[in-house]
């Protein structure tokens, strides 16, 4: 089955998730893979987002974690403070970001491209990013394989991975285990156990290893035999294009000549 | 103001609201996305020419990204403004990029860390977030607002940061009574924090009731009347952004407001248009339209 690269993206980044954890939610593509765990191997996932909402039921794709949709009929509409401070205290199983920048020790910046006082880009900023993966037991980022996007230096260290890699981000004083996945539309990352260094785990289906490296600013770490990631199922491509984003808001469908992504 | 207003010792029109604010305060304003946002009392203090403030927000990018347009605002200390499904905040990344205004950034947690120190009388609060970051690193504001110290009981790391106590907290409800007892539905973002650490508290809602509708289900109940300065009415006040249980975000007026913060002469543009030109709150409604409010209006059983 033809299906895009932006698809199993979502696909593998869904799978990172498991049953009865306690999920906390950022905007855009984890909301997409939070669905789909929800709608297949994780229906008892509870998802929490930032704006103050535990439990949203996946009913409507929203635009946003403040949305409307994600409150009505939600488990506990709540106060951010309170929804962060479950992720201090130790409640939260996994935290699922986007990003605009990440480097090899899986650090990641949401604030501004150029000097900080004087930006060429003002970003939106932290907002729960950093909260949730200073505290979170694990940290999956999912992003778009970008050289641009995978840079040698971050412009701005908003939201902390591993930060200078080794033990430094246990010595910070940060509870959470940090970035276990980095989900993207070519491979998927993980992090060499010692340095903390960014480690290729599997080229997506039809995917090759020189296009990974033209896409990173850094040198990625490799495992002695590359794996295939495990291409999605019908019923998750399904899924995906009609029940959770039947519009392509967020993903474009494939287009109708069938570009062939695998 | 409107006719049917319940009169109250605390309740104020708008433009009494607005005037109470000097130019020059510190606020602290409600918002998280595309609601909560008191965007009525924000216009109000647009048309009435007040500025040169200083933010300390969490996400009230609708406020924040008003006052940065109409070059109201001075410095801002933050932890995230972004127009959800729209991308960056148009006007506040512009001023920002232009070196109009300061910024310095925090996280959510962070932040509404120093309203709750501010609310639980105590000089600072510890939290495990931000460290070793450029958040702790960068701090061209509020260098003395942060530090890194041990646990005195346990030798843990952990970042203190200072109480923060606005001059005004700006905040916007679902309604009121004459007395000042407030009451929200739907997420409550960051308002008890800020109500709290704020010295004055000022809050539009979407309409006053009787006391005895407050009392009837007292568990909605936000902020006690105690802790409230003043009530505005403001229907529709948050508009274009939503209010949970009232009425939906307006998409296209949001997607207008959008192409119009793309330079600081289209926003000038929108701001003649829709704040200057109008007298009030209700004028602006009448431009809007009565089929869009309606349209916007909530559904009941979903709430949105």
């Amino acid at each position: 089955m033809e299906y895009t690269r932006q698809e199993i993206m979502a696909v593998a980044a869904a799978r990172e998730l498991r049953d009865k954890e306690v999920a906390f939610i950022g905007t855009g593509l984890p909301m997409i893979a939070a669905y789909l765990a929800k709608f297949t191997h994780a229906p008892g996932l509870t998802l929490i987002f930032e704006s103050g909402i535990i439990g949203a039921q996946p009913r409507g794709l929203a635009i946003g974690v403040g949305d409307f949709k994600l409150v009505s009929h939600c488990q506990k509409a709540t106060s951010l403070y309170y929804v962060l401070s479950l992720l201090q205290g130790g409640r939260v199983d996994v935290g699922f970001l986007g990003a605009a920048e990440v480097d090899q020790y899986g650090n990641i910046n949401s604030t501004s491209i150029g000097d900080y006082r004087r930006p060429k880009v003002r970003l939106p900023g932290s907002g729960g990013a950093n909260d949730i993966a200073s505290l979170a037991k694990r940290v999956i980022i999912i992003v778009a394989h970008q050289r641009r996007k995978f840079p040698e230096q971050l412009h701005y260290l908003t939201t902390p991975g591993f930060l200078e890699g080794g033990d430094s981000r246990k010595r910070a004083g940060l509870l959470g285990g940090g970035p276990s996945r980095v989900i993207t539309d070519l491979a998927i990352l993980g992090f060499e156990p010692v340095s903390k260094r960014m480690r290729l785990e599997s080229l997506h289906p039809g995917v090759t290893l020189e296009e990974v490296r033209e896409q990173t600013g850094f040198d990625l770490l490799l495992p002695s035999r590359i794996p295939e990631t495990e291409p999605p199922t019908m019923e998750q491509i399904r899924l995906l294009r009609e029940k959770i984003d039947p519009e392509g808001e967020y993903m474009a469908p494939p287009e109708p000549a069938g570009r062939k992504s695998s | 103001m409107d006719a049917g207003t319940l009169k109250g010792e605390k309740v104020i029109s708008l433009q009494e609201a607005a005037a109470r604010v000097p130019d020059g305060a510190h606020l602290t304003i409600s918002g998280f996305a595309h609601s909560l946002a008191p965007l009525a009392l924000v216009r109000e203090l647009i048309r009435q020419g007040k500025g040169n403030f200083e933010l300390t927000s969490m996400g009230d990018c609708w406020a924040a990204d008003m006052l940065a347009g109409a070059g109201c605002l001075k410095r801002a200390r933050l932890s995230n403004y972004m127009f959800e499904g729209f991308g960056r905040c148009p006007n506040f990344s512009r001023v920002v990029e232009a070196g109009e205004v300061e910024v310095d950034d925090y996280s959510h947690f962070a932040i509404t860390s120093r309203w709750f120190a501010a609310a639980l009388g105590l000089p600072s609060m510890p939290v495990r977030v931000m460290l070793g970051t450029d958040l702790v690193r960068k701090k061209p504001l509020d260098k003395d607002a942060i530090a890194e110290a041990p646990c005195p009981l346990t030798g843990e790391p952990l970042l203190f940061v200072r109480a923060s106590r606005p001059d005004f907290a700006l905040l916007h409800a679902s309604r009121a009574d004459p007395e000042g007892n407030v009451q929200l539905f739907g997420t409550t973002s960051t308002i008890e924090e800020q109500a709290r650490a704020a010295r004055r508290v000022i809050v539009t809602v979407e309409e006053i009731v009787p006391g005895e509708v407050i009392r009837e289900q007292p568990e909605f109940t936000l902020l006690p009347a105690f802790l409230v300065e003043a009530v505005a009415e403001a229907p529709y006040g948050a508009h274009p952004a939503g209010m949970f249980r009232y009425y939906d975000y307006d998409h296209d007026h949001v997607a207008q407001y959008v192409r119009a913060g793309k330079s600081a002469e289209m926003f000038r543009q929108y701001l003649e248009e829709y704040v200057f030109r109008l007298p009030d709150q209700y004028a602006y409604l009448n431009k809007i339209g009565i089929h869009r409010l309606m349209a916007l209006r909530a559904d009941p059983w979903r709430g949105y």
